[in-house]
């Protein structure tokens, strides 16, 4: 963007004389035709060169969708260029690039994929993940995988597409023998015939019919209980697929998509599939059978009226494709309204005490009324119009039977074609109407089939962030020493939350974190337990870095229990075993008497197998804290990471598993992370983080003393722990003067 | 003693929460030497200050908010329209940039692939292609018009709909429900 605001194209370098930013015009080549990609053309504007003595450092700022370059000298501040938001990940890499050659002299490439974000044959945008655009991405190759789902029975395939080729078969033989030989053999000259003769060929004719409808019915229960027994184990196996990828990725993952996105591709999206192939593609063959039948017994019986009909199908084809495609946009806006209404519902439904807190019951009822409007609006005019059209579009298909039947009269009066060859023509040609409509409307069926399956591969296909080394180290023997060191994470590109962040902790030692909301705190945890990967630095655990060692190990001897309590839908007792499932009895309750669970969940009516998650118990934020803490004793890691993982509970229970872990910490390494100071007395030594780094680092004491920081947030909990003492001290006085009051009153 | 010590807090918490909003008397904008907005507020000079719109959609005019470059609010501008115009033109400046976001004046071609929407676009004389996933989770209406957000966070706004040519009005039409 220049300095009016207007997009341009710019390149931006250095070299060991100074930093240069080109503006200019770029033009993408067009395509070569073996699709190498080509080099833009660059039409240069203007250059601003900048001398390297006169910038100590670059950093980039990010805004709403935009980024800027911001140079430093002297500690003022100087910006120079503003780059789209789809650029920030480029710009911080040329940053970092740029910093470290000011520091050392050195250039230190960093690794990013190749054409990122841009479509391998052309250059054009491309949606995350996709290495193709739209026009160069390719339905076969979606086509060809799902195949491969059927590979493993191919012999059941074959046999079900032979019965559905003859099932086509016989029912385009079923007019040659029900009308034809009818209206041509039996009733055209009943005159000419014995009735005795008439009546048996009449009798022959029926059971004819008969054998071929019941013929007709058998080949289609085979292919539909062929089908019925070998689908769902597709769909076995490709709901089995997903979900084994989905175990395989990283947490990253799951935190940039929806868990309704989620949960839509694992049943959704392996439905759309299921139902194209159970129901969309034995049509297509079917009816793709019957169609090129049918074409040829009409070419056979009549060239001349069959390519009479023919010239008007392309009407009625391309009537047909365009009313779907109208339809399907006022279907779609009828969905989408359907939706909404979905989200209201679900939203008063979830916000219940809210609304009635508020007392908003009548607002709500409008709301939902008004969605409710919206839906009824687009219903009647969906049905409106389907009303109006419909009738139009058969009259249109009425109007070419009619053609038919007229042109195929004059055939017959002049005697070159039977009145029963032409009621068959008429009935072939009703015959041909429904598997049209279908071929036509079939590739949107096909698309959406596509679009499951894309998304389905997306999750199949997608590499997790976290992967273990091929000859990674196993760590059984685990002592627990933790040393970090110059540790650098980022979520989102150019906005660190952990920046050059070192510390160590001893094994069987407790570190405290403490810092504000924000700081990084429950970053450093999730880094240690390897969810996330460090962009800069290392983390060692026994002097190996968590990268080389096997992951299974680093997540067998990290114990976490977080300050998102996740609790699965069973009982109580399998949720605390979920770590080893073979635990006995005795190890599970004595895990919740240190947790100091054991006492409440004996109050409850099924104890231990109280059902909790969806639709069981409800329990409090406290009490599923203490079953999240049981879960972990029971794992007995050797290095625990307790994130807030005494917030929610009151100050004595707190205090009773602060004393509880403090007997279980012994021998092992322990992580701290809390708000509550006073709870980190114990710590050997603590750090206090903010912005990503550790501002201080001392024993609970040493910072005490030292009046930083800590002590600044310590003076304020202290302070307000105060109020809190004199606000009850207040109450009570206040109790007891209107009691007196109330007292004196009744005397 | 108590009473007073909680009567002196109930008067105190009201006025810590109040929103500062200031007038064209208490603040006034400059631009820096470098380039950068810098403003007066009550009669500090504050060197580089951030700008940022409470209600970017719906009204972005009014309820801008002034921090300073450490992220510490400094106050609220109700409406940009009681400032003078050399402060209003350098308040619409800053925040242009910072909520860039090219005005699309015609749409050339839309195609839809697998949940993803292909745009061909002019803006005013220039031609552009972008990428939008998922169009209902990557539009955000606003009065008149809306923004569309592509694939790599950049924004396009359409002014309003009504009024950018019925041709393409209609290309984007069916996917605006």
């Amino acid at each position: 963007m220049d300095n009016e605001q207007c997009l341009c194209d710019a390149r931006i370098f250095f070299d060991e004389k100074g930093l240069y930013i080109v503006t200019g015009e770029e033009k993408l080549a067009k395509i070569k035709k073996n699709h190498t990609p080509v080099e833009p053309e660059f039409t240069l504007g203007c250059v601003k060169s900048i001398p390297l003595s006169d910038i100590d450092y670059l950093e980039t700022e990010s805004y709403l969708s935009t980024g800027r370059l911001i140079l430093y000298k002297d500690g003022e501040a100087e910006p120079l260029v503003w780059f789209s938001l789809g650029k920030l990940g480029d710009f911080a890499d040329f940053v970092r690039v740029f910093n470290t050659y000011k520091d050392t002299g050195n250039i230190e490439i960093p690794e990013r994929p190749d054409d990122h974000g841009v479509c391998k044959r052309c250059g054009a945008p491309c949606p995350p993940g996709k290495d193709f655009c739209r026009k160069h991405s390719k339905n076969s190759a979606t086509a060809v995988r799902l195949i491969k789902f059927f590979g493993g029975h191919v012999p059941q395939i074959a046999t079900i597409v032979l019965v559905m080729v003859a099932s086509a078969g016989v029912q385009v033989l079923v007019p040659q023998i029900s009308t034809r030989s009818l209206y041509d053999n039996v009733l055209s000259n009943p005159d000419s015939l014995p009735q005795a003769e008439l009546l048996k060929a009449l009798g022959v004719l029926v059971l004819g019919i008969i054998g071929v409808r019941i013929l007709n019915v058998v080949l289609t229960m085979i292919q539909q209980y062929m089908s019925a027994t070998i689908m769902p184990k597709v769909m076995y196996d490709i709901k089995v697929k997903i979900f084994e990828a989905m175990q395989r990725l990283s947490v990253n993952f799951y935190s940039s998509k929806q868990t309704g996105s989620l949960m839509n591709r694992v049943m959704r999206d392996a439905t759309n599939i299921y139902w194209f192939f159970t129901d969309g593609i034995p049509r297509i063959i079917i009816d793709g059978a019957t169609v090129i039948g049918v074409l040829i017994l009409m070419l056979k019986m009549n060239w001349r009226l069959s390519l009479f009909a023919l010239l008007s199908a392309p009407l009625l084809i391309v009537t047909l494709v365009f009313g779907d495609r109208f339809f399907r946009r006022m279907h779609h806006k009828v969905w989408v309204f359907h939706s909404r209404i979905g989200s209201v519902l679900s939203d008063n439904i979830n916000g219940q005490r809210v609304i009635k807190a508020f007392a908003k019951e009548d607002d709500e009822l409008d709301r939902f009324s008004n969605m409710s409007m919206d839906v009824r609006n687009a219903e009647v005019k969906l049905n409106v119009t389907e009303a109006t059209l419909f009738p139009i579009m058969e009259i249109l298909a009425m109007l070419l039977s009619t053609a038919v039947l007229g042109y195929g009269g004059v055939l017959v009066a002049r005697g070159t074609m039977t009145a029963g060859t032409l009621l068959s023509f008429i009935v072939y040609l009703e015959m041909l109407k429904e598997p049209f409509g279908f071929l036509a409307w079939v590739t949107n069926w096909w698309s959406r089939c596509a679009d499951a399956a894309t998304r389905v591969f997306e999750i199949c296909d997608a590499e997790p962030e976290i992967t273990e080394k091929e000859n990674a180290i196993p760590l059984d023997n685990l002592r627990g020493d933790i040393e970090i060191n110059e540790l650098e994470f980022e979520y989102e590109p150019a906005r660190p939350v952990i920046k050059k962040l070192s510390l160590e902790v001893k094994a069987g030692d407790m570190l405290g974190i403490v810092g504000k909301t924000g700081a990084g705190k429950t970053t450093i945890a999730n880094l240690i337990s390897r969810l996330y990967d460090a962009k800069e630095g290392s983390i060692k655990i026994d002097g190996y870095d968590v990268k080389d060692v096997k992951l299974a190990d680093i997540r067998r001897n990290i114990g976490l229990v977080s300050q998102d309590i996740y609790l699965f839908a069973g009982s109580i007792a399998d949720n605390i075993r979920y770590a080893k499932p073979d635990a006995s009895m005795d190890e599970v309750i004595a895990a919740s008497k240190a947790a100091f669970a054991h006492d409440y969940i004996m109050k409850l009516p099924d104890a231990y197998e109280t059902r909790i998650g969806a639709g069981g118990q409800r329990l409090s934020g406290g009490e599923k804290q203490r079953i999240s803490i049981a879960r972990t004793i029971i794992q007995n890691p050797k290095i625990l990471i307790l994130d807030e993982a005494t917030a929610a509970m009151d100050t004595e229970t707190e205090r009773n598993i602060q004393n509880s872990l403090a007997k279980l910490s012994k021998g092992r390494t322990t992580i701290a992370i809390a708000h509550r100071l006073s709870t980190l007395r114990d710590a050997d030594y603590l750090a206090v983080i903010d912005e990503g780094t550790i501002v201080e680092y001392g024993t609970f004491a040493e910072l005490i003393e030292k009046k930083g920081e800590f002590f600044r947030l310590y003076k304020i909990q202290s302070e307000a722990l105060k109020t809190i003492a004199i606000g009850a001290d207040s109450c009570t006085n206040n109790g007891e003067e209107e009691e007196q009051s109330n007292e004196q009153n009744a005397e | 003693m108590n009473k007073t010590q909680n009567n002196e807090q109930q008067t105190i918490s009201p006025d810590t929460l109040k929103a500062e909003y200031l007038s064209p008397d208490s603040c006034s904008f400059f631009r820096t030497e470098k380039g950068f907005l810098g403003a007066v507020i009550n009669g500090t000079e504050y060197k580089r200050v951030v700008l940022a719109r409470a209600l970017p959609l719906s009204f972005p005019d009014d309820y801008v908010c002034i921090s300073d470059i450490d992220k510490k609010e400094l106050g609220i501008i109700e409406h940009i329209s009681d400032f003078s115009e050399e402060n209003q033109k350098l308040i619409n400046e800053e925040l242009s940039q910072r909520y860039f976001s090219p005005v699309i004046t015609e749409i050339l071609s839309i195609r839809e692939k697998f949940g993803n929407f292909y745009f061909d676009v002019m803006l005013g004389d220039l031609k552009r292609n972008f990428t939008v996933k998922d169009l209902t989770k990557n539009i955000r209406y606003h009065e008149k018009g809306f923004d569309l957000i592509d694939v790599d966070g950049n924004r396009y706004r359409i002014l309003d709909f009504d009024s950018i040519p019925k041709k393409s009005r209609r290309k984007l039409e069916p996917y605006l429900y």
